[in-house]
């Protein structure tokens, strides 16, 4: 299928008015529809600093910077990623935009999972989504973000396994596509439960090496599984047929990156303003 | 076969690949019957859709307002309940706003736009169906209140915190209503804003050659920035939505008072969207507007770029006045100030695009059809309504006004003498290329007639009674205030208008089965999509995609006829040399996605959430199949006598 | 066909219009909360405004309507040319004729500007010269009454001077309320004296009004705020500065006590105990002749006084359990949830400016409350105290069991005891 005349314009699209791509100008329209969204929370939460209830708690006493912070430089990290995996896919480099896009899911995954801890955290220091205002407001906003994270995870895990469909058709490849999926939801699962466990026993006895064995210990069962999805997703990483995948997908692949660029900047500004306007 | 085009696809393919796909992609290829209409992705059906139910809930809408104006007929009323007196105003609002003007007019930007540009078809064919079902589902959900013990929403149309919150609303029964409305505004915001995104793109990328911007008919100009303002407004209702939803269902306290939340909040994101939500309802109905008078002128409009420039201008001013919905909430003399001149500039570009509708007719040929009357009566009855609005510009003019029934006959004048005249204008306009039939005159006109004189003597008396100090979403009042009399020719004039409509409809449907045959270009129009080959349209709308020279591209066609005749040879002769005419094909997947929404929004409103996660694995199975079966796709060829091969599916090998 | 309905129409449309007129002039404007017939700056102020924006929107209405109305008529295609006429020129416009039309508009909308933003600072608070004369209330909107709290009347042991749905000002003087609810979104209007100003939980609203001379006027809540929104009206009476004063000096005394008389009296005035339909209403036209006469007698104690019947009923309001949410300072009611009935026989109106406070409709209100005001809190109950009848928690429905039972005679004890409260 990538038996192309010619070489593909990744700027230009000669089938559309403007040039632009359909899917990249519909992506483009949608991150500014999400601007306003994001936006309406944004300023909900800063009113809401603003107007604080008198009990509610302070955002300093939770807060930890250090993790936030690198949390933060995990996802801009993951968009270098993203953009090298737009780059090696618009040069049909299969392979590499394969490892660049696990990258990314692997970056996205340990934000996601900051954000889990961060939550649980808060949560065990009495900020809850009902405790008062600014447990609302942060709730709500950084978890409506995480959302689009999840979202965006979710899609590179399906672009993921997209990039696996083989080029002749009459090759079955639902039930491989499956288990991949299977693989991916397992591995996510089993790490937040493991992390959990090892933060939540370390918390109580100090990060020793001892109280670590003791959190894996705790979640034994979601070890041995997190190793066999991992496996399983080594094992299927490999696609010994032609593919059914390449240049032609790279807007498919740009239209992500630009989702995944968009989430990140949003969370630039949510770090900004729900976090460091904190410490001024 | 040549693979010259860039698109992934052959008709050689669609054949291996048909006969490979597993039964859950089967591409569906009914064209008619009941699967071609839950399966389509042609933008004529859908709008066709949207345009059915939008007049459905149009009637639904009047009759729930019909039985509003029984109750106020007399002082001291006992025809019915306050408590369904409140769910029938707060439906009636929401019905009209949401489930009849604007499917009605995103039913006209379905059907008329892509054939304004030239196009065969919308950018993503798929999800323009997947925002019609979706629609529906929010329709539903909406309404489904009406048949349960809980009742409908009866919070009032903008649903003011905290009357929304658990503590207050439906206190004397299970309060779902509320969750109801709440969810039902949810899922249509998705369904408006996924319609606009695919109208944006298709508007800016699929126009033909030679179709400039600046040539674009002003319809699809007002479509455009209808979509702007609708994918810029609608997240503001969606977040205010949302923390409402969290405070009934999560305990949080966004808009609850005790919990230290401020309910003005509510409004400034209410109106954020609510404000540009009301030139949602009036840009479409000034684009048919300025699509008839140049036609029944024969002239074409006057001031072209000035009526598109300040299109733009009321859309981008749109979002700078929110508050003037709020000036009896005590924000403090600046911002009063403020938002009180920033509306009253608005008026400027409203008052040039009627002064320029006005230069339109002036020195014109003016045929008075009944699309005519309709786009005449628009004028005025929107200048009435514009004329009171500048009344309530003025701050401290409208603390008399807000919330009487002042307000009630100004925004009637502006929708109902606005939008609905015009929709009502447009579907009388475009009849003849939608059905291929055309509607009587005197009938028409008739109903044109009844439905002015019965518009007018039912909202001209609500001016005074509003500065005779009636309240609005008022169920009952006294016999002393001065108020009968204006109240009953109120009601009277509703009944009137009642039979306007009822006689509009019956024309409208006697039309469909027994009217008169009209082929072609019955009105001697003057934008593209009366260059259609047949009418109603083929599929594929256009034989030829056409090239365009002009504003007013089909006049020009007219004009000029030899040398586009030899234009259109030549592009044939391209196409067909690319493959042929490239169409989309159906899918199954749009309605089951939206039939996953619509189970999980039903649920989650009622607060069983393993239901609302089995409609969410519906969904996500709906998104995923529609992922991964494709956009699909096949050829049709043109012959030299007008005749079509190639469809889903078919053997092109004969070709 | 040659039937001409269309000018047949356009005959009817005139004629129809100009049977309106009438109308129009028999009172379309003139009803106790006509925005038109003020009594007060404010409201003066606001129409000014509101006929600034009348003439100039009529003057541009009858340039732009008398063009509109020439160039349908005058280019209007005759029947036989319609199609074949030769096209008329094909202009695009001109843009010296845009220019000007839109320099024109923006003139016309500075001559509404200008006293448009006057009024919004003189109307936001009272002027800064008169505000050391301004007197000070508190309005507090409640599902569905008013409260009407005076700052500056404090009476010993008990606070401020609080009284329910008819609020009592000095003429002659500004007039500063602040606004205040305790639940959902209401709104302070009353048409003849100014417009309306929400009062919105959690945020302290005010506005300012002056009644220039005394009188009686009507109000009304104006934003929905449930159930029974329609029905949730007051009263304002603003009288001369030594009435007030002697108004403020009653109802600052504890409850008025009737001694029950040696002999008891046979009987008293009957009046119609019938339940009437749920709307019925509760005005009368001797009343509304002269509202301020008939405010007057209501400060004095009934010619028919039954002493007997008041202490019942007195009895009654404690056995009944109306004290626990009413308040009558002196006697044992000591609630706060409901109204302040301590001078309650002084007023006008009952259920919130809705009826008229005669025997037999209180009467109506006291036995039928749920047809006067569906969903009110004396019937359901509110912040946890129990009304008329018993409400499931859980499904908020009515269980069928009732708290509260009248008949017509201890309703009867209770109208004469509430009507002893001058």
């Amino acid at each position: 299928m990538s038996a192309h005349a010619g070489t593909i314009d990744h700027h230009h699209d000669h089938t559309t008015t403007t040039g632009i791509p359909n899917k990249k100008l519909f992506m483009w329209a949608f991150l500014a529809s999400d601007c306003m969204f994001f936006g309406a929370l944004i300023s909900t939460h800063v009113i809401y600093r603003l107007h604080p209830t008198p009990d509610g708690a302070d955002p300093l006493k939770i807060f930890s910077l250090e993790l936030t912070s690198f949390s933060t430089f995990i996802l801009l990290m993951s968009s270098l990623l993203m953009a090298l995996a737009v780059g090696a896919c618009q040069k049909g480099k299969v392979e590499a935009t394969r490892k660049m896009i696990l990258g990314t899911i692997f970056f996205g995954l340990i934000f996601l999972g900051c954000q889990v801890y961060e939550f649980t955290h808060f949560v065990h220091l009495g900020l809850t989504l009902n405790s008062d205002m600014f447990g609302a407001t942060f709730y709500t906003l950084t978890g409506t973000h995480g959302v689009h994270v999840a979202i965006g995870v979710l899609w590179l895990v399906f672009m993921y396994i997209r990039t696996f469909k083989p080029a002749d058709v009459s090759k079955a490849w639902v039930g491989r596509a499956c288990l991949q999926f299977a693989a991916f939801a397992v591995a996510t699962v089993t790490i937040m439960i493991i992390m959990l466990a090892v933060t939540h026993v370390g918390n109580e006895q100090g990060y020793t090496l001892a109280a670590i064995g003791a959190g894996l210990q705790h979640s034994l069962i979601s070890c041995i599984a997190f190793v066999a999805s991992c496996a399983t997703l080594i094992a299927l990483g490999r696609s010994s047929w032609a593919v059914d995948f390449g240049e032609a997908n790279a807007v498919d692949v740009e239209g992500m990156g630009l989702y995944w660029h968009f989430v990140d900047i949003v969370w630039i500004v949510i770090f900004t303003v729900v976090y460091l306007l904190e410490y001024l | 076969m040549a693979t010259a085009t860039t698109a992934a696809y052959s008709p050689a393919d669609a054949k291996s690949r048909a006969s490979h796909r597993p039964w859950f992609f089967t591409r569906p290829v009914a064209k008619t019957g009941l699967v071609s209409w839950l399966t389509t992705v042609d933008h004529k059906k859908i709008g066709l859709l949207y345009g059915i139910t939008a007049l459905f809930f149009f009637l639904v809408g009047g009759i729930e307002a019909l039985l509003i104006r029984v109750q106020l007929a007399v002082p001291n009323n006992t025809f019915i309940s306050h408590q369904f007196y409140n769910e029938l105003f707060t439906m009636h609002a929401t019905t009209m706003i949401f489930l009849a003007v604007m499917p009605l007019s995103a039913a006209f930007f379905n059907y008329m736009m892509p054939l304004q540009i030239g196009a065969r078809d919308v950018a993503f064919p798929r999800l323009n169906g997947f925002a019609f079902w979706v629609f529906i589902a929010g329709a539903i959900v909406l309404n489904v209140g009406w048949f349960t013990a809980a009742g409908a929403p009866d919070v009032g149309w903008f649903g003011y915190a905290p009357l929304t919150s658990n503590a207050y609303s439906q206190q004397f029964a299970g309060d779902v209503s509320t969750d109801l409305w709440i969810m039902g505004l949810q899922i249509l915001g998705v369904s408006s804003v996924i319609g606009s995104l695919n109208f944006i793109v298709t508007i800016i990328n699929m126009r033909a050659p030679g179709l400039t911007m600046m040539r674009l008919p002003v319809f699809t100009w007002m479509t455009l920035f209808t979509a702007f303002l609708i994918i810029l407004s609608f997240p503001a209702i969606t977040i205010a939505l949302v923390e409402l939803m969290m405070d009934r269902s999560f305990g949080t306290g966004f808009f609850e008072v005790a919990k230290g939340g401020m309910p003005i909040l509510w409004q400034h994101l209410f109106w954020i969207f609510g404000h540009p939500e009301v030139y949602i309802l009036i840009l479409p109905a000034m684009g048919i507007v300025s699509e008839i008078l140049p036609t029944f002128s024969r002239k074409p409009l006057f001031g072209y770029p000035i009526v598109v420039f300040s299109g733009a201008v009321i859309g981008f001013l749109g979002f700078g006045v929110w508050s003037h919905h709020m000036f009896t909430t005590g924000m403090g003399t600046m911002a009063t100030a403020a938002f009180s001149l920033a509306t009253m500039a608005i008026a400027v570009p409203t008052g040039v695009k009627i002064f320029n509708w006005v230069g339109t007719l002036w020195g014109g040929h003016i045929m008075t059809r009944t699309p005519m009357m309709f786009a005449l009566g628009f004028i005025w009855m929107f200048m009435m309504g514009g004329f009171s609005g500048v009344m309530h510009s003025a701050a401290p003019a409208d603390a008399q006004q807000q919330d009487s029934y002042f307000v009630v006959a100004h925004f009637h004048y502006v929708l109902i003498g606005g939008s609905i005249f015009a929709l009502l204008a447009g579907i009388h306009f475009w009849f003849p290329l939608i059905f291929g039939r055309i509607v009587s005159e005197f009938w028409g006109k008739l109903s044109f007639w009844v439905i002015f004189v019965g518009f007018n003597v039912t909202f001209f008396p609500m001016h005074f009674l509003g500065l005779n100090g009636m309240p609005r979403r008022t169920a009952v009042y006294d016999g002393n205030m001065g108020w009968n009399s204006a109240n009953l020719v109120a009601t009277i004039g509703a009944f009137i208008l009642a039979i306007g409509i009822g006689i509009y409809f019956a024309v409208m449907i006697y039309t469909y089965f027994k009217g008169k045959k009209a082929a072609g270009d019955v009105w001697d129009a003057r934008t593209l999509e009366w260059s259609v080959p047949t009418t109603p349209p083929p599929e594929h709308n256009f034989h030829v995609t056409p090239t365009v020279h002009a504003r007013d591209a089909f006049w020009y066609e007219k004009t000029h006829a030899k040398e586009i005749a030899a234009e259109k040879a030549k592009t044939a002769a391209e196409t067909e040399s690319h493959g042929g005419i490239h169409m989309p094909s159906q899918s199954w997947f749009p309605l089951v996605t939206a039939v996953g929404m619509l189970i999980g929004g039903l649920f989650f409103a009622h607060h069983y959430f393993p239901g609302a996660i089995a409609g969410g694995v519906i969904l996500l199975i709906g998104v995923l199949g529609w992922a991964f079966e494709g956009p699909g796709g096949y050829h049709l060829h043109i012959h030299k006598d007008g005749s079509v091969t190639g469809g889903e599916g078919q053997d092109e090998s004969a070709h | 066909m040659r039937f001409s309905l269309v000018p047949t129409l356009r005959r009817a449309t005139t004629l129809l219009a100009v049977a309106l007129i009438p109308l129009f002039t028999a009172g379309w404007l003139s009803g106790p909360q006509s925005t038109f017939d003020v009594k007060g700056p404010v409201a003066k102020s606001q129409l000014d405004v509101f006929y600034v924006t009348v003439w100039v929107t009529m003057a541009i209405f009858v340039v732009v309507a008398a063009v509109l109305a020439y160039a349908t008529i005058k280019f209007k295609a005759r029947k036989t040319d319609d199609e074949h006429a030769p096209v008329p020129p094909q202009g695009h416009g001109n843009p010296l004729v845009e220019l000007g039309l839109i320099a024109a508009s923006i003139a016309a909308l500075v001559i509404i500007a200008v006293p448009t933003l006057k009024a919004i600072w003189y109307t936001y608070d009272v002027p800064e010269e008169q505000r050391a004369n301004a007197y000070e209330v508190t309005a507090r909107g409640l599902q569905w009454w008013f409260q009407f709290e005076y700052p500056s009347e404090q009476i010993d042991g008990s606070g401020q001077l609080i009284t329910g749905n008819e609020l009592v000002i000095p003429a002659g003087r500004p007039v500063r309320i602040n606004l205040r609810t305790s639940d959902v979104i209401h709104s302070f209007w009353v048409p003849k004296l100014g417009g309306k100003v929400d009062m919105i939980p959690n945020r302290g609203n005010h506005m300012w009004l002056q009644a220039d001379e005394p009188g009686y006027f009507w109000g009304q809540c104006a934003e929905y705020c449930g159930e029974s929104h329609a029905v949730m009206r007051f009263r304002v009476i603003a009288l001369a500065e030594d009435d007030f004063a002697a108004w403020v000096e009653n109802q600052k005394k504890s409850a008025r006590t009737v001694q029950p008389s040696a002999s008891p009296k046979a009987e008293f005035a009957s009046y119609d105990m019938t339940r009437k339909p749920r709307n019925a209403p509760g005005y009368t036209a001797d009343f509304d002749a002269d509202p301020m006469a008939a405010w007057v007698n209501f400060q004095f104690p009934d010619k028919d006084e039954n002493a007997d019947l008041v202490a019942k009923g007195r009895a009654l309001f404690k056995e009944k359990n109306c004290i626990t949410c009413h308040s009558v300072r002196g006697h044992e009611g000591v609630g706060v949830n409901a109204p302040d009935l301590t001078h309650f026989g002084s007023r006008t109106t009952v259920a919130a400016g809705l009826l008229e406070n005669s025997k037999e409709n209180l009467h109506r209100w006291l036995m039928y409350p749920n047809d006067v005001k569906p969903g009110n809190k004396m019937w359901v109950g509110v912040n946890g105290m129990a009304g008329y009848i018993d409400i499931d928690p859980a499904t908020k429905r009515p269980t069928g069991t009732r708290h509260i039972e009248l008949n017509d005679t201890e309703s009867r004890a209770l109208v004469e005891y509430l009507h002893s409260l001058k």
